[in-house]
């Protein structure tokens, strides 16, 4: 299926799946496009996401784990929601095997910033499994063509327990390069884990980044977040520069249906990312 | 300006006028139903009615109806088959609406069409279909319910429709607004030329339909829009005024501003069809997330987002209160929740 309506998914393949945690319900689905047209079409940035479609479950929102620099396919991270019932569409991926056709719309809402990160220093921080489209700017930022046009990096990375951390060959890659500074914590090690242990929050603290000309891209659980930001407020961070991605229940993707209407923004067309003085200027409603 | 066309025609004849619009593709106009008029496809001019007040579902159902598909699939593995449903669309004639509705398409274009993606549903629906606007008649009373004056709306204004129809005795009188329109006007054959004092009768129609009052109250879009982000979180108002809603989703589905969907998979012994339908932001699920979190469990939030929405968020973004004030959500409300005495009470605050 090919068409230019906004609501037709492409059809793509799932060519890798990757379990990511022990407790099995969060993988990662590499997805490859069947059309030449559509891989063409689908030009995106860290940040955005798609909806995942499959005919009789519905379609869900997912963001965009890989990063543009990777050609060819794109990964999403995906984790079995539900809590009583079992998610319709998340359920469904998990039971998918290498090789099934799903759907895909995208790419969908605003990117992060790139132009407005280039030149600054960037301090990544994430929790639990929000990190997917924080994983996205990571390795586009680290590619060897666009390392030069950002500044320093550095990462807080946080899971409740080692087992829960993703991408766990990818975060050993970056601890060992001198170009970006990583440092990943869990709320409780287990015998062999040899890192560091506390909360993202006071982790925060301990790194203590100088706000001068940096930019602090920020997702996790709620939890997290109300902890962190006023790290980053004490910090003397500015508003304009603490930048997050909005939950909030999608259909269209595409700022038509209104569910995800939050003020005078539509999270999925005008967001999902925001800076924090962006968000003050929204109703309390999400 | 060139002076438009204006011809007329006898009551009576209007099945002529039907019949010639059926022959070129659909001709939807309102027709009287148990509970009150509705807009139809016509099978029978007969059945067109044009002494109706007002319908009761809004005529947005001609181009966003309750369900549109998308795509009609068959479960199979390894992969479903899946065809897009084609709209396969003849021309449409909407017959017969009312200047406050005609507005409304105004303002849904502006979230539809002019504004981010295009939705391929309504663009292709709209492109695809004349309008024929028509004076309410200005000799019958106005509907409690009703206050377009409100929004700067007149009874008979021809503004947004491509053919104006006005009342005269027993003779209406059609009015070319747009090109579109005065080309079909042209291949009518059975209208007549209307003289120089049916033109008079027109422009006084139109004249006098702004006179015409229904309830109204002074308001400012910007001032209004403000005031509601000032009270958002002013529970005292939004309690009180959602005190009695029964979150039942009525005044959202006959508002011919609300666009809501959901999109939504049906199966049947694996063959099923994806397509979109009317959703409420009253239902209690609307915002509902997998995860449990809803930010909008009570109806005063919810209320307060409907009313918001088209007080307050509608005119920072399509710079437009998105409201008519048709009265329907007034009139179908179980529980007499009126949205103007909201916005009334609001600006006293
Ligand atoms: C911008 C954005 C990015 C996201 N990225 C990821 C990600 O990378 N990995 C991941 O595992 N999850 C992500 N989510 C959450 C994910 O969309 C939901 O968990 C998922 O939609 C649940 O769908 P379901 O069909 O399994 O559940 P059901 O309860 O059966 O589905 C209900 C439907 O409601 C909508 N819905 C329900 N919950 C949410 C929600 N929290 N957010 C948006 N729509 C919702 C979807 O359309 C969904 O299909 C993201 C959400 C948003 C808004
Ligand atoms: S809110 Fe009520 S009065 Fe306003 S357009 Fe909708 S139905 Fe009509
Ligand atoms: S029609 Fe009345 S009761 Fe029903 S949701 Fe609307 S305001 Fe509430
Ligand atoms: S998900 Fe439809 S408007 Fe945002």
């Amino acid at each position: 299926m090919m068409s230019n309506n906004p609501y037709i998914p492409m059809p793509v393949t799932i060519t890798k799946i990757i379990n990511e945690v022990d407790t099995n319900d969060i993988k990662t689905f590499r997805l490859t496009f069947q059309n030449k047209e559509d891989e063409q079409k689908f030009k995106y940035l860290p940040g955005q996401f798609a909806e995942l479609s499959i005919f009789g479950k519905g379609e869900s929102p997912i963001g965009i784990a890989s990063s543009p620099t990777e050609p060819g396919y794109v990964e999403f991270t995906v984790q079995k929601a539900g809590v009583i019932v079992p998610g319709l569409v998340t359920a469904a991926l998990h039971d998918l095997e290498e090789g099934a056709e799903i759907g895909m719309r995208g790419p969908l809402g605003k990117s992060w910033p790139i132009e407005f990160l280039e030149k600054k220093n960037i301090v990544v921080v994430g929790g639990g499994f929000a990190f997917t489209t924080l994983r996205s700017l990571i390795n586009y930022m680290l590619h060897k063509d666009n390392r030069k046009r950002f500044g320093e990096i550095t990462v807080v990375y946080g899971a409740r327990n080692p087992g829960l951390l993703l991408y766990k060959n990818e975060l050993a890659a970056w601890e060992k390069r001198d170009d970006i500074k990583t440092n990943i914590t869990v709320d409780k090690g287990n015998e062999s884990w040899k890192g560091r242990e506390g909360f993202v929050p006071n982790v925060c603290k301990e790194v203590a980044p100088s706000p001068k000309n940096t930019v602090a891209v920020i997702c996790g659980p709620p939890i997290m977040i109300k902890f962190t930001l006023p790290v980053f407020y004490d910090l003397k961070f500015a508003k304009e520069n603490i930048l997050t991605s909005l939950e909030m229940r999608m259909k269209c993707g595409i700022g038509k249906c209104g569910r995800c209407n939050v003020g005078f923004k539509y999270v999925c067309s005008d967001g999902p990312v925001f800076s924090m003085a962006e968000l003050e200027e929204l109703p309390r409603d999400f | 300006m060139a002076a438009s066309v204006l011809k007329k025609v006898v009551i009576e004849k209007i099945n002529e006028v039907a019949a010639v619009l059926m022959q070129k593709g659909t001709l939807i106009a309102p027709v009287k139903e148990e509970a009150g008029a509705n807009f139809r496809e016509i099978k029978d001019p007969k059945d067109i009615y044009l002494d109706y007040y007002n319908s009761i579902l809004s005529p947005k159902m001609v181009f966003f109806p309750q369900m549109e598909d998308f795509v009609k699939y068959q479960l199979a593995k390894p992969k479903a088959d899946a065809k897009i449903v084609e709209m396969n669309l003849k021309p449409a004639f909407l017959f017969g609406v009312r200047p406050c509705d005609v507005k409304s398409f105004e303002i849904l274009d502006k979230h539809f069409y002019a504004s981010g993606i295009i939705d391929t549903y309504w663009k292709a629906r709209r492109d695809n279909t004349t309008i024929i606007g028509y004076a309410f008649d200005l000799d019958k009373p106005v509907d409690s319910a009703d206050f377009y004056n409100t929004l700067g709306i007149g009874a008979a204004d021809p503004e947004g429709s491509d053919i104006f129809i006005v009342k005269k005795d027993k003779e209406l009188l059609l009015k070319g607004i747009t090109k579109k329109g005065e080309a079909l006007l042209g291949e009518l054959s059975m209208l007549e030329k209307a003289d120089a004092k049916d033109e008079k009768y027109f422009t006084d129609y139109v004249k006098k339909g702004k006179e015409k009052k229904t309830r109204f109250m002074k308001v400012d879009d910007k001032a209004v829009a403000k005031k509601y982000e000032d009270i958002f979180e002013n529970n005292e108002y939004w309690t009180k005024m959602s005190d009695a809603c029964l979150s039942c989703g009525v005044c959202t589905f006959v508002c011919p501003t609300c666009y809501c969907f959901d999109i939504c998979d049906e199966t049947i012994f694996g063959k099923g069809t994806r397509r979109r339908i009317w959703d409420a932001c009253m239902f209690t699920d609307f915002t509902l997330e997998t995860s449990g979190h809803n930010p909008r469990t009570k109806v005063s939030q919810r209320l307060r987002q409907k009313v918001c929405h088209k007080y307050s968020f509608s005119v920072r973004k399509y710079d437009v209160i998105s409201c008519v004030g048709c009265g329907r959500c007034t009139r179908s409300c179980p529980v007499n929740i009126d949205i103007y005495s909201m916005v009334e009470e609001a600006t006293k605050l």
